[in-house]
């Protein structure tokens, strides 16, 4: 499994875009966690108040199962350089996410690596590592 | 007479007793004869004096500032807010959730709809203010229109409660009622309920050439704490911004893991 390669300023960015995007709560999130998996995109969903991406994941069993990670609304992904047609079914991913603390497959997502080669985060990041744009919640 | 003619003779007998005895007396419960819409142009022309400010406009709780209704050092539950309290401090200490009624499509319901991270749209009439957050597009209309408050014994709950206001010289003062008993929190991770006897107090002032909005928020709900909770927050302008349509969805809401994860506890 590749790992995506990622510099301190984009891991400062990652950790506070996760620990702002608190949603509805996350309590059910572990937020201390990242993890890194290849999948098969099964759906994007571009859609207020949260978009949200399936991705099929072969795990350590060999069984595939669907990850569901929750995403922003579009109006942010969009300023982080996405557009509904950024991901579609079908498509490889390597994607980070911040996962279930029950184990259940899914969780909050982080950033992916799309078929062109870029890795997308949720939010613009800024220069220096500073903090993300504010982050909606339900 | 056959059935379905039978049926259709009963329906329209219901109609007319209805439109004849019904729908005035209907109407007549929230409003006295008589009164007018706050949207009907006689309401709208009648003299008033001139209003302080203009909140129309769209406006974001500032940024930085708790977006949670968090309760003042030394509050007193009630037993019974105690109980929710202290089943949510249980939970989140096991990275579970409590009741998470706001992921579940429930309204965020007044004062944490005013506060949630996304715009609201405010605009201003002579006889009304219509506030719609874009989070589930939910609606206050204040109305300034000089009536009180409806008789509680019919006023329909609701989860934004119903809003008077009126003008203290520069400060705009809302007065809000009527609310829901249940899925309904002061503070929704704190689990901290609110009730059918919550009251809201906001004094509302225009700062920084009006770019800033404060709030004083005065919470009392006797079935829920002792004594008043003051709370002040500010929203900024955003000029640059407008609202769509954000609808939670329940097809939308199963694939979020944070809400339909088995670690949100509903039954206590």
């Amino acid at each position: 499994m590749k790992a995506i390669r990622l510099t301190g300023p984009v891991i400062l960015t990652l950790s506070l875009a996760v620990s702002l995007f608190a949603h509805h709560s996350a309590a059910g999130v572990d937020q201390t966690k990242t993890v890194t998996h290849e999948g098969i995109v099964k759906k994007f969903n571009w859609a207020n108040p949260h978009s949200y991406l399936e991705i099929e994941v072969i795990n350590e069993k060999g069984v595939a199962e669907i990850w569901n990670l929750e995403m922003m609304p579009p109006s942010y992904l969009v300023k982080a350089g996405w557009k509904s047609s950024t991901l579609k079914y079908g498509d490889k991913v390597t994607f980070t996410a911040r996962p279930m603390r029950n184990g259940d497959p899914g969780g909050l997502f982080v950033s992916v690596k799309v078929p062109d080669g870029r890795t997308l985060l949720q939010t613009a990041p800024r220069g220096g590592g500073a903090a993300p744009a504010p982050q909606y919640q339900q | 007479m056959n059935k379905s003619r039978a049926g259709r003779v009963g329906m329209v007998g219901l109609v007319l007793t209805f439109v004849a005895f019904g729908a005035s007396d209907l109407l007549a419960q929230f409003q006295p004869a008589g009164t007018l819409g706050v949207l009907a142009p006689a309401n709208i022309a009648k003299s008033r004096p001139k209003a302080p400010f203009d909140i129309t406009g769209t406006w974001l709780h500032t940024q930085g500032e708790n977006e949670r209704f968090d309760p003042p050092a030394g509050f007193k539950l009630t037993p019974e807010a105690q109980k929710h309290y202290d089943a949510s401090a249980a939970a989140v200490k096991e990275g579970k959730l409590y009741r998470n009624d706001i992921g579940l499509c429930w309204p965020a319901g007044m004062p944490i709809m005013m506060t949630r991270v996304w715009p609201i749209q405010m605009i201003q009439l002579p006889t009304s203010i219509f506030m719609i957050s874009e989070l589930m597009n939910s609606m206050r209309i204040v109305y300034m229109d000089g009536r009180q408050h409806v008789d509680p014994d019919i006023v329909v709950p609701s989860f934004n409660g119903e809003s008077i206001g009126h003008w203290e010289a520069d400060t705009l003062v809302i007065d809000t009622t009527g609310f829901v008993d249940q899925h309904h929190w002061i503070q929704d991770r704190a689990g901290i309920p609110a009730s059918d006897a919550l009251h809201i107090v906001e004094r509302i002032k225009m700062q920084n050439q009006s770019k800033r909005l404060e709030i004083e928020f005065t919470l009392t709900d006797p079935k829920s704490w002792v004594g008043d909770w003051k709370i002040t927050k500010h929203w900024d302008r955003q000029d640059e911004r407008d609202i769509a349509e954000v609808e939670c969805l329940p097809d939308l809401n199963e694939h979020m893991p944070t809400v339909h994860s088995s670690d949100n506890i509903r039954e206590k």
